[in-house]
């Protein structure tokens, strides 16, 4: 049988679970004020329960006390009965569709900033700060502890009396159980210290409480981590060891391992593992603890591929396969496994759009799949129109265009999709190119399968020219024709007269690369390290410039590090805080001019290739020749737009040369992998 | 005139001759084993030979009504002669009726003549094309013989009527005896009278194979003698018609099997001959003439080769288009066993599937308590003892295959929105024992049975319902011999009886595509359902574009009989023509009922039509209804 292991049933407790894979907790920054789950965050959920997931668990660090701020990553709000009634409708809503749904319960500690309401005084074995969240923290009371206790219970009897099926307790990120475990951050000399008895005392507690509060018969299960990956934290050793005597209290129904602590930047990044970083990087922690305890183990990071899952599972490493990001990009993978519609999955590509943005205090959104988190407006599954089939006409097989084309096909019309190029994919071809950054490549792959499934008419290597457009006599046309590179946005840059080239010339291997080069970002995305990244790796000697505050300024917490450990280990020199204000030619060397941003200093570079990521200017020129033949003026309504409702412009009578022109993406003005595709879902799920 | 006389003395000389030929002939049937029997079946035979035989023969008119013109010419003329001349009557009346006979079949040795100059590949030559010379030669000569007045008939045209007549009537009466075709007359209408399945005649389909007696080491048919002597005298009763041939699977993949070469070798064993003059065409690549056997010498490898017998799916076409409705499967199934029973020599991947079904009570070594693991979700109850329930879903080894388990869900989907009180089996079920038994390991297939039984026993249900309709006619029509007696209803049988009761709001599909529908051989020509399934597509909405060969005579996916398994190789794969049927009445999809037929069409490579199950079909309407 296929995925025989994956569909064998796993009971905790009292709790069957259907299959092996679940979705573990993370923070959805979706819950409502309060801290309460709300429409949008039962809908999240219902969507992994349609898709016939067995088992979600929700909320992570979600807080049992008060003197936790929640502001940052809006979680579920554990502290008070009033929780119950919305968690109740969350877990009716799941539990319709078969699903399970647990809770992640903690108390952070240290692990937070001061700065929000409550405003409080963080707690922490021995008050050490934390870095990543500048969580400075006193030393805990005994009395805090007695009250911390008493909340991990209450919250336990809310999320019991909420119908839910268990609840996770998170030792797990450097939280307070954890902060306690670890010498890292505890020093106390008393009953709470010192020895590694004394140093699991407060978890242990904290587990007695839970289970005297909820009674023998629910779900409890532990997060933890299985080694911090420093050199005065926990081990390995140390950490099967804690789990093993937690396994043999009988207080515990499972263990979630996690490989890597959290509370620095580089270490966080390993906690939900980028596209950098091997498949499964940390199964082998997971095994190690399984090889000590007698309770299932449960384990997620990097597992995106549902065969790995299998085979995970097959070489018995874990009990249970959390697959959280795999099911954000596509939340209906068990039904596709199950109707045998494994290559119409939406594959995790570990880009970790999803991650940084709540790193960044924003609310989860997945790269590719815009429809995750807004099931209230958003289709997840795009059914046939019941109006009029037509014909749809888009221009640019990049993200927009292929999420164009997709969604008009699935709607039953039929599309004609213009690529000037050989190949589907547009610049996330490009992105691709970047070392490790391979991966990107796995979004352009599904549409290219899905768009091709779907049966769009495709004609690749096709420069469409206004008149190409109207002879397929259409009646809706998507324009996704995407920018160039704008390397020419400064003219003292010398673009034209071949002083510098484009981050384009270098990844697309149209230039080769010379030996000293400035690599020049201007946009401080994933573009310019990625470009500075390819040319070491070949061998050029890189410095990288921005005018920002550091390199590569607007990726993600969990996706700088990763750069920042290439950059320092190929010696890339990092120049942030300048311009690049003019280039010019000495001999056969270029010679770069950077300003500081803050001094207006003037300094030169000697290299001989000044290479510019400046992001993309839009190309206008098929917009501008069909703007005014077109109905509506190429004008997309926004109000409608914005409040997911269909264009008005759709009632007008279409074909006879008559035809409605809309823009999505790059061309319009420069946006994301994420907002160019949800331009064309939020557009095209109503032709 | 010496005329007369000289026809009495032949006609009395041919009674002698044939009784001499059926005591020589039923000699060599009663080298088989003993059978229930008694002669007051003969008094049966108009009546199954006028309604039940004439029903499969009328479906090829032109042959009907010529052999009903030849052969009831025949004998009205041989009840005339026997009174006229037999009884020494000679009254010119009576000759006037011979005369009337002797022209109808004169006239149906016409149309045989006329087939046999351009005949259908699938009818044997050879002495079979002597018929309609040697018939027109009696019918001729009888003529002649009775009509002409004695001063018209010179002694030359006398002798030259009665040597056509003696050519004809030796036909007829050294036929029997020497074993050539017109053995069929004889052998047939006895053959009629002591059908090893006479509930055949009372209505039923009698499709269950009888169990072995293992106790007292009976272990199948390893030599001709070791079938029941009714058997034996059910091969000699073949036409060679071809009709099997026509209608088998593995003849048509070009697997080595032919089930009238088949008939034909048996003959050649249960009278020490070879099929040297087998005129009809081969087992495919393997040549004619170098089969013999003898009624105690075993029967593979020299009369038949193993891949032979190991060709077939069990799917009874041949069977169901017989028209002197010999029992082709039984025989093989009784090869089959002595083969596997005696030798443990099966092909292929069939060992290990039997070994399977030893150890794990399922046929691809699963876990019995994994076989539900589909459900779980759904919320659906297990059986226990002591609490009754009206349903019991029996869900068989496609509950092990993720393909299957769609249909399951969608099946469970539908008897949760009818509101059937209904449970599963849970981890007790066994497989039924169907494959181990139509592979021959009847050892294994009773104690598959047995448990099930016992297992069933234990619980409190009214009726069982299934998917898979060879666990169908396990349980119904098998299970009885063992003492399990259950009310079993397919569920595509019992979808429909839910609409039809209203219990079931079957919406209008959303299916728009051109739809055809296989009928699967155990639900179909097992178990004669062939209707639900078609009413549940039209009360969808789905018009069924049917196949050439569909209901009762629908041609097999490939997958009964554990033929998957022991995977003979031919030239072709039995569900590739089976998609071919479908691809020439266009559809887009094939509605099945059945996991082996969905694996089976699934598996066909390339474009193909989507397959569905019916149950799927009616759960994604109750979708579309919400």
């Amino acid at each position: 049988m296929r995925y025989s292991h994956i569909f064998t049933p796993l009971t905790l407790n009292q709790l069957t679970l259907p299959n092996r894979i679940y979705s573990t907790a993370h923070a959805e920054v979706y819950a409502d004020a309060g801290g309460m789950p709300g429409d949008r965050y039962i809908r999240y959920y219902e969507e992994k329960a349609k898709g016939g997931l067995g088992m979600a668990i929700c909320g992570g660090s979600s807080p049992v006390s008060i003197d936790v701020p929640q502001g940052a990553w809006r979680p579920v709000n554990l502290t008070t009965d009033r929780v119950i009634e919305p968690m109740a409708r969350l877990a009716d809503t799941v539990h319709r569709h078969g699903m399970k749904i647990m809770i992640q319960a903690t108390h952070m500690g240290r692990r937070s900033a001061y700065a929000g309401d409550p405003w409080p005084h963080l707690v922490s074995p021995s008050g050490v700060r934390e870095f990543v969240h500048r969580g400075n923290a006193k030393a805990i009371e005994i009395e805090d502890i007695a009250r911390i206790i008493a909340d991990f219970a209450a919250a336990a009897k809310r999320v019991q009396a909420s119908g839910f099926d268990g609840i996770e307790i998170s030792a797990a990120h450097q939280q307070l159980i954890d902060q306690f475990w670890s010498p890292r951050t505890n020093m106390r000399t008393d009953e709470w210290g010192g020895s590694l008895e004394n140093r699991m005392r407060f978890g242990l507690e904290v587990l007695k409480a839970v289970r005297e509060a909820v009674g023998r018969d629910f779900c409890v299960g532990l997060r933890m981590c299985a080694d911090e990956f420093h050199d005065d934290g926990l081990d390995h050793e140390v950490l099967k060891e804690i789990a093993q005597r937690l396994s043999e209290t009988g207080m515990i129904d499972f263990i979630s391992v996690i490989g890597s602590g959290a509370d620095t930047h580089n270490t966080l990044a390993n906690c939900m593992p980028p596209m950098a970083l091997p498949p499964e990087p940390f199964v082998h922690l997971a095994a190690g603890i399984k090889s000590v305890v007698n309770v299932p183990i449960l384990h997620a990071q990097g597992i995106r591929d549902i065969t790995q899952a299998e085979r995970i599972l097959a070489n018995g490493f874990v009990d249970m396969v959390g697959m959280t990001r795999a099911h954000i990009a596509d939340p209906h993978i068990m039904k596709k496994v199950r109707e045998g519609r494994e290559d119409q999955i939406r594959q995790c590509v570990g880009a970790n759009y999803c991650i940084d943005r709540m790193y960044s205090g924003s609310d989860t959104l997945c790269v590719q799949n815009p429809a995750t988190s807004r099931e209230a407006t958003m289709p997840h599954v795009i059914t046939q129109t019941k109006g009029a089939k037509r014909r749809v006409v888009v221009v640019g097989g990049g993200p927009a265009g292929l999420e164009a084309a997709r969604v008009s096909r699935s709607r039953g019309h039929d599309v004609i999709l213009f690529e000037r190029s050989s190949a589907v994919g547009g610049q996330i071809n490009l992105a691709a190119k970047a070392p490790q950054r391979e991966q990107m490549a796995g979004i352009v792959r599904w549409f290219d399968l899905e768009t091709k499934r779907l049966g769009v008419d495709r004609r690749l290597e096709t420069d469409a020219t206004p008149e190409m457009v109207l002879s397929e006599r259409p009646d809706i046309v998507v324009l996704a024709t995407g920018g160039r590179s704008f390397s020419d946005q400064v003219a003292n840059w010398g673009a034209k007269d071949g002083l510098s080239i484009s981050s384009w010339d270098i990844l697309s291997e149209k230039v080769a690369p010379a030996e000293n080069v400035l690599v020049y970002d201007g946009i401080s995305a994933h573009a310019g390290f990625g470009t500075a990244d390819f040319l070491a790796s070949r061998g050029c000697t890189v410095e990288i410039v921005t005018p920002d505050t550091k390199v590569s300024d607007d990726v993600g917490g969990t996706t700088f590090p990763i750069f920042y450990r290439r950059l320092y280990s190929q010696g890339i020199i990092p120049t942030p805080n300048h311009w690049l204000d003019r280039v010019y030619a000495e001999g056969n060397k270029k010679i770069a001019v950077l300003r500081n941003e803050y001094t207006d200093e003037l300094e030169e570079r000697v290299v001989d290739q000044v290479v510019i990521e400046n992001g993309i200017t839009p190309n206008t020129e098929l917009y501008t020749s069909l703007k005014d033949r077109s109905l509506n003026r190429g004008q997309v309504d926004l109000k409608s737009l914005y409040a997911a409702e269909p264009q008005p412009a759709l009632q007008e009578a279409t074909g006879e040369g008559r035809f409605l022109l809309f823009r999505v993406g790059d061309c319009v003005s420069m946006h994301n992998i994420h907002a160019a595709i949800y331009d064309s879902l939020r557009l095209c799920k109503d032709f | 005139m010496w005329v007369a006389p000289a026809v009495t003395v032949l006609f009395w000389v041919s009674v002698a001759t044939l009784a001499m030929g059926l005591a020589r002939r039923s000699a060599l049937w009663r080298a088989g084993r003993e059978a229930p029997f008694a002669w007051s079946e003969l008094l049966a035979v108009p009546k199954r030979y006028f309604i039940d035989l004439h029903h499969v023969v009328a479906r090829d008119p032109y042959i009907a009504k010529t052999h009903i013109a030849t052969a009831g010419g025949a004998i009205a003329a041989l009840v005339l002669v026997a009174l006229n001349y037999g009884l020494v009557i000679y009254a010119r009346l009576l000759d006037w009726g011979i005369l009337l006979a002797a022209a109808v079949m004169l006239a149906g040795t016409y149309f045989v003549w006329a087939r046999r100059r351009e005949s259908p590949q699938r009818l044997s030559r050879g002495a079979w094309n002597r018929l309609p010379h040697s018939l027109a030669a009696f019918a001729i000569g009888l003529a002649i013989l009775v009509m002409a007045p004695p001063q018209a008939l010179s002694l030359a045209i006398a002798v030259f009527a009665l040597l056509l007549l003696l050519a004809g009537s030796a036909e007829l009466t050294l036929g029997i005896g020497a074993g050539s075709p017109m053995k069929h007359a004889v052998a047939g209408l006895l053959h009629l009278a002591f059908h090893p399945r006479p509930e055949r005649f009372s209505g039923g389909r009698s499709t269950a194979l009888a169990p072995l007696a293992l106790a007292n080491r009976d272990f199948g048919v390893a030599k001709p003698a070791d079938f029941l002597w009714t058997e034996l005298l059910s091969f000699d009763a073949c036409v060679e018609c071809g009709k099997c041939e026509q209608s088998c699977p593995a003849f048509a993949a070009r697997q080595p099997l032919n089930p009238k070469k088949l008939i034909q070798d048996l003959v050649a064993g249960l009278s020490s001959s070879s099929d040297v003059a087998y005129a009809g065409r081969p087992y495919p690549g393997i040549s004619i003439g170098a089969h013999r056997g003898s009624p105690d010498q075993p029967i593979v490898p020299k009369l038949i080769e193993a891949e032979t017998v190991w060709s077939c799916t069990t799917c009874r076409a041949c069977v169901e288009e017989c028209p002197m409705l010999i029992e082709h499967v039984d025989a093989i199934v009784g090869m089959r066993r002595s083969l596997n029973l005696t030798q443990g020599d099966v092909p292929g991947t069939a060992p290990e599937t039997l070994s399977n079904l030893r150890e794990t009570g399922t046929q691809g070594g699963y876990a019995k308590s994994a076989r539900y693991n589909w459900a779980i979700d759904l919320d659906v109850p297990e059986a226990q003892p002591g609490k009754p329930v009206d349903l019991l879903l029996f869900a068989g080894e496609g509950a092990f295959d993720m393909r299957y388990q769609r249909t399951l869900r969608a099946l469970v989907k539908s008897l949760k929105a009818a509101r059937v009180d209904f449970a599963i089996l849970g981890p007790r079920e066994c497989d039924t024992g169907d494959t181990a038994r139509r592979l021959g390991d009847e050892a294994t297939f009773q104690a598959l049975a047995r448990q099930n039984i016992a297992i069933l026993a234990a619980l409190n249900f009214k009726r069982i319902v299934t998917s898979d309709p060879h666990v169908l006619h396990s349980l119904r029509n098998e299970y009885p011999a063992f003492g399990g007696n259950y009310t079993v209803i397919h569920h595509t049988a019992l979808l429909a009886e839910l609409a039809s009761q209203g219990k079931l709001k079957l919406g209008k599909t959303t299916e728009t595509r051109t739809l055809t529908y296989h009928d699967p051989c155990y639900l179909g020509r097992y178990n004669g359902e062939t209707q639900a399934p078609r009413d549940l597509l039209r009360n969808l909405g789905i018009e069924v574009h049917e196949m050439q060969r569909s209901g009762l005579r629908a041609r097999c996916c490939g997958g009964g009989g554990g033929a998957p398994l022991t995977d003979i190789p031919g030239k072709q794969r039995i569900p590739d023509i089976r998609m071919a049927d479908a691809r020439e009445v266009g559809a887009d999809v094939i509605a099945v009922a059945c996991p082996q037929c969905t694996a089976m069409l699934e598996g066909v490579a390339g474009a193909r039509a989507e397959i569905l199950d019916i149950a799927e079909l009616v759960a994604s309407s109750l979708e579309a209804q919400q």
